[in-house]
């Protein structure tokens, strides 16, 4: 990153500190005061991970811009500009610009702008809040890391004793998969059950349900040389790496805490898992990619945090060769342990070893996976300044 | 065939939710304001989303918590940032429009009393849990109490017309009781005066500025910041010079640090574990918490 975007970015931190300030000096309790936050995301990558998205050394992970509110008692909205380092160079993108209803009855709830798709367990949760340094292989994989698009979106929260919500979103699809076939239908559409409950006063859960007709069918890639430097680059695409028509995500979050009280001490789970079918027009009926993640954090301490991930991904790329199109199997493992030290609630500083095995290869014997990490250390700094809104479950 | 089935299951769920018994239902961020709306009007359904050994700062925005406050009919929480972390996110994951800031049915209590020690200054990552506004764990101030009850029953004979007057009637039988009883507890309480203690968080700030006890270090080295060794070691090193009558944590607290502290100054008997409120939500379960506090602490008498 440029001595001048630093700059820049210092400057940023200074005039949102003040202006938190003030703007917590004007309001009153009950208000519906507007707020304001930066998050800065800074690690030290010993080595970049295949679909990773932190460059070797230094580099300026997901960090964001954050500005929420509600404009009246029928209307509330949030717009983040996101940013992060890119082969050294500041990358901005706006992620979040939407305007959500607070006053429809029966539980009903409409959003529009752009914003995350609330399929998966993590995809509309802040990256920075994340238990690892990077997201798991399923979102890099499938979703591009962190998927948010420009759409429409309708929520229904029955009126029952657990939770339980039904939601659908409209989407134009462009993030997802930025270069489609001509002859494609320009939409994404989603669908979405989330439900959930407690099991006594110390542990709760969430399970969700997910589906994603991708009526955009992403080009094909003509083939490169294995031994091209351009297969770094496209691990640093946001797009979908591997895209499909359909796609469903089941996702199971289990929480325990002393007597819930996750102040102290706190054993989050979940596990995620994700099929892709219908890859294109070239692919088999039975040809699929599919995904899980399991994790398993311990919070042991109120100020620390240990955890451990396990991964897997196995896909069918498809390639232009010769005018043909094949399609390599490629198979990705990746283990992740961590430890992480919270001395406030606004920072975070972890220390992550993440190892990555690979196989599989196209019909020229080239790997799929060309450069798998086989051990990779991170050492990631969180710092937060002003509001940065509640966070969800 | 598949989306007959679905719609035919949220028509069930629909109908479900709208035939179920009127009865009004309350969302109480903290149980002390459950115990003080069940005082005021009994025959509501009164739920707290905390318990008495929960840190209120650290909740999480639990599906159990969205759906108790998507079927609320009132919510009353402490405000002033209490729940920053994670009440807006129910607000917004609840979709009821009755429990939105600024409606009459999102009931904020610190909106009714002063509070004491606002933080001034530049609020930094580094500052810790710090309110702008001052500090929120006014309940354990009988007389701020009182004022709350007030401007709550206020709030419910404006928003439930047909319970009004039975909630006023409530609230004068209440407020006699808690009025007696502050003499009574402050009669009790006279030997603590002067006394100097050792705490943890501000959670009983207002109990102390109220009996007279002297705070003169805290076992966090900024609100909310977990102790550290190096400030226990400030903190003992002080207590050396200034012997203190006793060391007062929360039972939300980690036990740890403060255990250490009472071992290393030989203060075992005198470390105190607290309940920061009420541990069950009837109706007379305020006067029984402070009942309960005066006596603990009574044991810090000279």
């Amino acid at each position: 990153m440029s001595k001048h975007a630093l700059l820049r970015l210092t400057l940023l931190a200074t005039v949102l500190m003040a202006g938190t300030i003030n703007l917590q000096a004007q309001t009153t309790p009950s208000g519906d005061s507007w707020q304001a936050g930066l998050v800065l995301d800074g690690a030290g990558t010993s080595r970049a991970l295949e679909l990773g998205r932190r460059d070797k050394g230094l580099g300026l992970g997901h960090s964001d811009l954050l500005v929420r509110g509600a404009f009246n008692e029928h209307f509330s909205g949030e717009a983040i500009l996101g940013f992060h380092t890119e082969d050294k160079t500041l990358e901005r993108h706006l992620e979040n610009a939407w305007v959500q209803t607070r006053s429809l009855p029966f539980g009903l709830q409409l959003r529009a702008g752009r914003f995350a798709s609330q399929i998966g367990y993590l995809n509309e949760l802040h990256p920075h809040t994340d238990d690892f340094t990077d997201r798991p292989l399923l979102y890099r994989g499938f979703l591009g890391g962190h998927w948010y698009d420009d759409g429409l979106r309708l929520n229904w929260t029955a009126p029952t004793s657990f939770y339980l919500r039904f939601g659908v979103e409209s989407f134009a699809g462009k993030k997802l998969v930025p270069e489609a076939t001509a002859d494609s239908r320009s939409r994404v559409t989603t669908f979405n059950i989330k439900t959930g409950t407690d099991i006594g006063k110390s542990s709760s859960w969430q399970w969700g349900l997910s589906h994603v007709n991708n009526q955009r069918e992403a080009m094909v890639e003509a083939h490169e040389a294995a031994d091209d430097d351009h297969s770094q680059s496209h691990s640093h695409s946001h797009a979908a790496m591997f895209s499909g028509k359909r796609l469903w995500i089941s996702d199971l979050v289990w929480k325990w805490a002393p007597d819930g009280n996750n102040r102290n001490q706190q054993l989050r789970l979940n596990w995620e898992y994700a099929q892709v079918s219908r890859i294109n027009r070239y692919a088999d009926a039975s040809m699929r990619h599919s995904s899980s993640s399991m994790g398993a954090v311990w919070k042991f301490n109120p100020a620390w945090e240990v955890g451990a991930r396990t991964d897997w991904l196995r896909v069918n790329k498809p390639e232009e060769h010769e005018g043909e199109i094949e399609f390599g199997k490629g198979r990705l493992k990746e283990n992740a342990i961590m430890i992480a030290y919270k001395p406030t609630h606004m920072q975070t500083l972890r220390l992550q070893f993440t190892q990555q095995r690979a196989s599989g290869a196209n019909d020229e014997g080239e790997a799929v996976f060309a450069n798998p990490a086989r051990r990779s250390i991170q050492l990631q700094y969180v710092i937060g300044f002003g509001a940065h809104g509640a966070h969800a479950y | 065939m598949l989306i007959k089935a679905l719609s035919g299951a949220l028509i069930a769920l629909w109908l479900l939710g709208s035939t179920q018994a009127k009865a009004i239902t309350v969302f109480a961020c903290e149980p002390e304001w459950a115990a003080l709306t069940k005082a005021l009007m009994p025959e509501a359904i009164v739920r707290s989303a905390t318990t008495h050994l929960q840190d209120p700062h650290h909740i999480e925005a639990r599906p159990s918590l969205i759906a108790q406050l998507r079927g609320a009919d009132f919510a009353i929480c402490t405000g002033a940032e209490l729940e920053a972390g994670w009440l807006p996110m129910l607000q917004e994951r609840a979709g009821n429009p009755k429990v939105q800031n600024g409606q009459p049915g999102m009931f904020f209590a610190a909106e009714h009393v002063t509070l004491i020690d606002p933080f001034k200054g530049a609020i930094t990552p580094f500052s810790g849990d710090v309110h702008a506004q001052g500090n929120p764990h006014f309940h354990t101030d009988p007389q701020r109490v009182k004022l709350v009850a007030k401007a709550l029953a206020l709030r419910l004979g404006q928003l439930f017309p047909s319970n009004k007057a039975q909630v006023d009637q409530n609230l004068a039988t209440f407020d006699a009781e808690l009025s007696r009883k502050i003499v009574m507890w402050e009669k009790q309480a006279a030997a603590l005066k002067g006394r100097p203690v050792i705490t943890q968080h501000a959670s009983f700030a207002y109990l102390w500025a109220w009996l007279g006890l002297k705070p003169i270090a805290d076992l966090e080295p900024r609100p909310g910041v977990p102790p550290t060794a190096s400030h226990l070691e400030k903190v003992m090193a002080l207590s050396k010079t200034q012997q203190p009558a006793g060391i007062i944590i929360a039972q939300h607290h980690d036990p740890k640090p403060g255990r250490w502290l009472a071992n290393n100054l030989g203060l075992e008997g005198k470390l105190l574990i607290l309940p920061a409120t009420v541990s069950d939500e009837q109706a007379g379960s305020i006067i029984r918490w402070f009942d309960q506090l005066i006596a603990q602490l009574g044991g810090l008498a000279k």
